[in-house]
């Protein structure tokens, strides 16, 4: 049953989102890689071109990243599927937000906040990194992709405009170079 | 220029802040929170700013997801946590659905949409590669903190192992490093 099928695949999305949630220290790039693993190669419900595509109309979308999980909860379950993935995101993690502000407040000066502070910032470094690797790298390694990543990423460190601009080029950049 | 800040008056203020951080985030929302909160409602201080999204960096979430629910927290309780999350979600929401049923529809018959779109991509992905870098690059000289980022990255980026192995392992290293301050 198709139906039955669909309610299964939501219930796992949602189930696996959440524990996502609870993981995503420096946000949506660093699970982005565990995200795209799990939907594309482990469940097989999008593939490697749809998954880039979803970024990319999130990234140029307004709005925070993290709604690239809607539209990998549309693209499995439809709107259902939207909503749930957006709270099951969010809801994990707001929950242990919500709790750990007053211990964040009263531990301002400890060793052990600084310390884990310092811990966490290499391994959010490595995972943005390993984001821009794999979106860059859909299928097999293909150097046009990686020419406009590249070239986005100097222009980046290089200037200070606005990053939508960086997207607009790396649009008409693809209409040459992949059109 | 004066500096007194107050928080909302009212749940319906803090939702109307909110919504216009999200309609207006085009390129990053982090630039419109601080807009809005700081400059233009005066809500909090630069100083409040800086030391929630530290706090907000540091917790796994969508950063400016949880500073929705840390200020709304301050300022009203679970109900300002609440409305302060809907407020920042619902046009973005709406929106980045819109654009992807808009851009599914026209990019079944034209190839050379799927082609800008991949290189919106790929654009994308450079993003974060410069993100990692202007961050990396600071604390990236410590020998102890280079050897973290690049065997993480090695694992969950290119041997595509799980972040929920990668990350408690890395973690507890990165902790014991941290410790004895090699980081």
């Amino acid at each position: 049953m198709r139906a039955q099928g669909l309610a299964v695949n939501l219930v796992e999305l949602t189930l696996y989102f959440m524990l996502l949630s609870l993981i995503s220290v420096g946000g949506m790039p660093s699970i982005l890689p565990e995200m795209q693993r799990y939907v594309v190669d482990v469940k097989g419900w999008i593939t490697p071109e749809e998954f880039m595509q979803i970024f990319a109309v999130g990234q140029a979308a307004p709005g925070p990243n993290i709604l690239i999980a809607s539209l990998v909860g549309w693209k499995v379950a439809g709107l259902a599927g939207a909503l749930l993935a957006l709270f099951a995101m969010c809801g994990p993690s707001a929950v242990l937000a919500w709790w750990v502000d007053d211990l964040w407040v009263r531990f301002k000066d400890s060793s052990w906040r600084k310390a884990a502070q310092r811990a966490i910032a290499p391994i959010v470094v490595a995972l943005i990194l390993s984001g821009g690797f794999i979106l860059a790298t859909p299928g097999a390694p293909d150097w046009r992709l990686w020419l406009i990543a590249a070239a986005t990423a100097g222009g980046m460190l290089l200037s200070k405009v606005n990053p939508l601009w960086f997207l607009a080029a790396g649009g008409i950049l693809g209409a040459f170079l992949l059109g | 220029m004066s500096t007194d800040v107050a928080p909302p008056k009212s749940l319906r203020e803090l939702f109307l802040g909110f919504l216009s951080i999200g309609a207006r985030s085009f390129g990053g929302v982090m630039p419109w929170a601080h807009r809005v909160m700081v400059e233009e409602r005066r809500w909090l201080t630069e100083a409040d700013f800086a030391e929630t999204i530290g706090l907000c960096q540091f917790l796994p979430g969508p950063n400016i997801g949880n500073a929705s629910i840390v200020l709304g927290k301050r300022w009203f309780g679970v109900a300002g946590s609440l409305v302060a999350f809907l407020g920042l979600f619902a046009l973005p929401f709406i929106w980045v659905l819109v654009l992807f049923a808009l851009y599914a529809d026209f990019a079944a018959t034209n190839p050379t949409l799927r082609a800008v779109v991949t290189g919106v991509g790929a654009a994308g992905a450079g993003l974060f590669i410069g993100t990692a870098v202007k961050l990396g690059r600071v604390i990236a000289r410590r020998p102890a903190a280079l050897a973290l980022i690049a065997a993480c990255f090695l694992a969950a980026g290119v041997g595509r192992i799980s972040l929920f192995v990668v990350l408690p392992l890395s973690l507890v290293v990165a902790f014991a490093c941290a410790r004895r301050g090699w980081l």
